[in-house]
């Protein structure tokens, strides 16, 4: 194919079984339910989504954490179904967690932090894991390197600590970034500071970033396309500005809607909300997965049948019965929706 | 205003003793919620708004090193009552607490009905249990949650829903105030916007006012009239909430603004370097000075609390050099 994405995700789900007594099958939870996207390379696309939809679980297994039940994961034109493609593909991720203090061992320094993974790859000698540590450091602004360098974590900052992880997760020199939600946990004046750092990261190491958030309003100027997660699907892919300025599922409207920007009218009126709560991701709704709490939804088709995802604009795709009859998208191989693997 | 407001703060401290030394949370706070009014405190973590709260409602922990200040309270002093009056007469019945994650506050083994019923019984405001199950089934109402949760355990409700019964807990009394510790701030999206709009039905409704803790400006935007910003255990800058997203007049302040990450506004955030000083060891001068853009020489002596024209005050040498310019 020519311009190759450098990472296709086709048809996806991740399924966990649930037992009772530790063996009798009593069912699946849903998280992820037959996923498919594209990132390019140099490329950030932002996944968005409330708790429990699934978003986590896709990142992990987008980091290889947790085996795909179904689908198909591509990287760099290599199809990874092996152990080896795994392994193999698993050195070229890096990861951003949550909540960077308790990603940081305590007792580690960050010297050692940042060797670990050079020892654990190879880099035996000394002198050139020095290098590329005080390296490491320079390019997430942690300066002088020689004076964090025998700091431990809690002699760190919020931000500071973040700014670790993230020198931690780039030091092998990965391909892509899997950064689930980076900057949930961190005060609001130093979240700008580490979503530019990611920015300028991607942009000067031609990086692709997945950037999982459940926090709409931190997407505007660190990412290239937003994808909207809903109960284990994605109902929604855009690029940032189409999506803000033109939302087309009714969920992304509602959640763009109960998003609050500092404005002293705020105060004075009520937003808008869909009634009820996400779905269950064991038994969940038929049709469309939102159709219960949705304000368009259409009686006989939302509640039977489950909505393709229809091309509504440049790029632009929302899974809803509302576009019918606009051109159906099939980056998706078949996959038939419900039953048992 | 002239007419007394309905809490007032007077240089109140709250220091806590630790091993390093004395951690001035609370360092000389003034602070006034009218009548019918919310007041957001806003700021980062660390900042002492949590210790603020618990300071107004005297909720201590055991290593407190210093205590003291004034807390008014419709006129009344409720630093110098006894505890013992203070818990009867004062704790839920006038002045009330929605934690901090308060969904995680319910006692697990206990019915949703019987926690929210604890205050009514505990205040001898009911005698039969029928007439505590009515005022439970009214207060659960009154924030959205039907009639038949109040028999169930709170691991059998949402978070959302966990949520609202801690706010009807702290409403069952009918308090003039309520303190809300970051009502939302582990919250998803949507149910953040329904538990807001709940507040605010609440606000325009009981007439209750609300002193809101948090650290995210859009929610203090949700429900607040005016805003106490507060910084390194002082509140630098207080005044209405227009003023304060459209003309914020502390450095401190503008930082802030600017910082945010917001989703329609155009220009990209700036981020605010540094960090906040030590609470142990505070400056002895303007505790943001470190980090401030327009420091000059006075900012190594500690600023005056300035009036600001339209209410409220600003704790700032710069106005304070205006504010003697215009005299």
């Amino acid at each position: 194919m020519p311009g190759d994405p450098l990472l296709a995700v086709r048809g996806l789900a991740t399924w966990y079984e649930l037992r009772r007594w530790g063996f009798l099958h009593q069912g699946w939870v849903r998280a992820v339910d037959g996923v498919s996207f594209q990132l390019a390379e140099g490329e950030a696309v932002a996944v968005v989504g409330e708790s429990g939809c699934g978003k986590s679980t896709l990142a992990k297994t987008l980091l290889g954490l947790v085996r795909p039940l179904r689908g198909e994961v591509w990287f760099e034109g290599r199809r990874l179904s092996s152990a080896d493609d795994w392994r193999w593909y698993r050195r070229r991720v890096g990861y951003v967690q949550q909540d960077p203090y308790g990603a940081l061992p305590p007792f580690m320094s960050v010297r050692r932090i940042l060797e670990e993974p050079l020892v654990v790859n190879g880099v035996s000698s000394p002198s050139k894991r020095r290098a590329r540590v005080v390296e490491a450091l320079e390019a997430v602004q942690l300066v002088p390197p020689e004076e964090f360098l025998p700091r431990f974590p809690h002699m760190l900052s919020g931000g500071q600590q973040q700014r670790l992880v993230v020198a931690r997760a780039t030091i092998l020199g990965p391909r892509l970034l899997v950064a689930d939600e980076p900057v949930s946990m961190l005060d609001a004046s130093v979240r700008a500071e580490v979503l530019q750092l990611l920015r300028s990261l991607q942009q000067r190491h031609r990086l692709s970033v997945v950037y999982i958030t459940h926090d709409l309003s931190t997407v505007r100027h660190f990412c290239e396309r937003v994808l909207v997660m809903y109960a284990g699907k994605l109902v929604e892919q855009a690029q940032v500005a189409d999506l803000l300025r033109e939302p087309k599922h009714p969920y992304t409207q509602a959640l763009l809607a109960a998003i609050p920007d500092p404005d002293p009218d705020n105060a004075r009126r009520l937003r808008p909300v869909p009634p009820g709560e996400p779905p269950s991701l064991v038994r969940p709704p038929e049709g469309c997965r939102f159709h219960p709490r949705c304000p368009a939804a259409i009686p006989g088709v939302c509640d039977r049948r489950e909505p393709p995802d229809f091309e509504v604009g440049a790029g632009h795709v929302a899974a809803c019965w509302l576009y019918e009859g606009a051109r159906t998208v099939t980056t998706a191989p078949a996959v038939e929706g419900g039953g048992s693997p | 205003m002239t007419v007394a407001p309905l809490l007032r703060v007077e240089d109140l401290h709250l220091h806590f003793r630790t091993a390093a030394g004395p951690v001035r949370a609370v360092d000389g706070v003034y602070l006034e919620v009218g009548r019918g009014r919310t007041v957001a405190v806003l700021g980062e973590s660390g900042c002492g708004k949590t210790s603020l709260a618990r300071a107004i409602l005297r909720l201590l922990p055991r290593n407190v090193a210093h205590y003291s200040g004034r807390v008014l309270l419709d006129g009344e002093d409720l630093m110098a009552l006894p505890e013992e009056h203070f818990r009867q007469e004062v704790r839920w019945a006038r002045l009330s607490l929605v934690p901090q994650a308060a969904m995680n506050s319910l006692n697990p083994v206990l019915r949703v009905g019987d926690q929210v019923a604890e205050p009514l019984w505990l205040h001898g405001r009911v005698r039969r249990p029928e007439e505590a199950r009515d005022q439970v089934v009214e207060a659960l109402r009154r924030v959205g949650v039907p009639a038949e949760f109040a028999d169930r355990y709170p691991f059998e409700l949402s978070g959302g829903m966990r949520q609202r019964v801690a706010i009807a807990m702290a409403l069952v009394l009918r308090p003039q105030l309520v303190v809300l510790d970051e009502p939302t701030s582990a919250l998803d999206v949507l149910t953040q916007a329904n538990l807001l709009n709940l507040l605010k039905t609440l606000r325009w409704e009981l007439g209750t006012s609300f002193l809101l803790i948090t650290h995210d400006l859009a929610t203090a935007s949700e429900l607040a009239d005016d805003v106490a910003l507060m910084y390194a255990g002082q509140i630098v800058e207080f005044g209405p909430l227009d003023r304060f997203l459209t003309r914020p007049l502390h450095p401190y302040a503008q930082a802030l603004r600017a910082s945010v990450v917001s989703l329609r506004e155009e220009r990209a955030p700036q981020p605010l370097p540094g960090r906040p000083p030590s609470l142990l060891n505070p400056p002895a001068g303007c505790r943001f000075a470190e980090r401030c853009p327009a420091r000059f020489d006075p900012c190594g002596q500690a600023p005056p609390l300035v009036p600001v024209e339209g209410g409220g005050q600003v704790m700032c040498w710069l106005h304070a050099q205006e504010a003697s310019r215009a005299r």
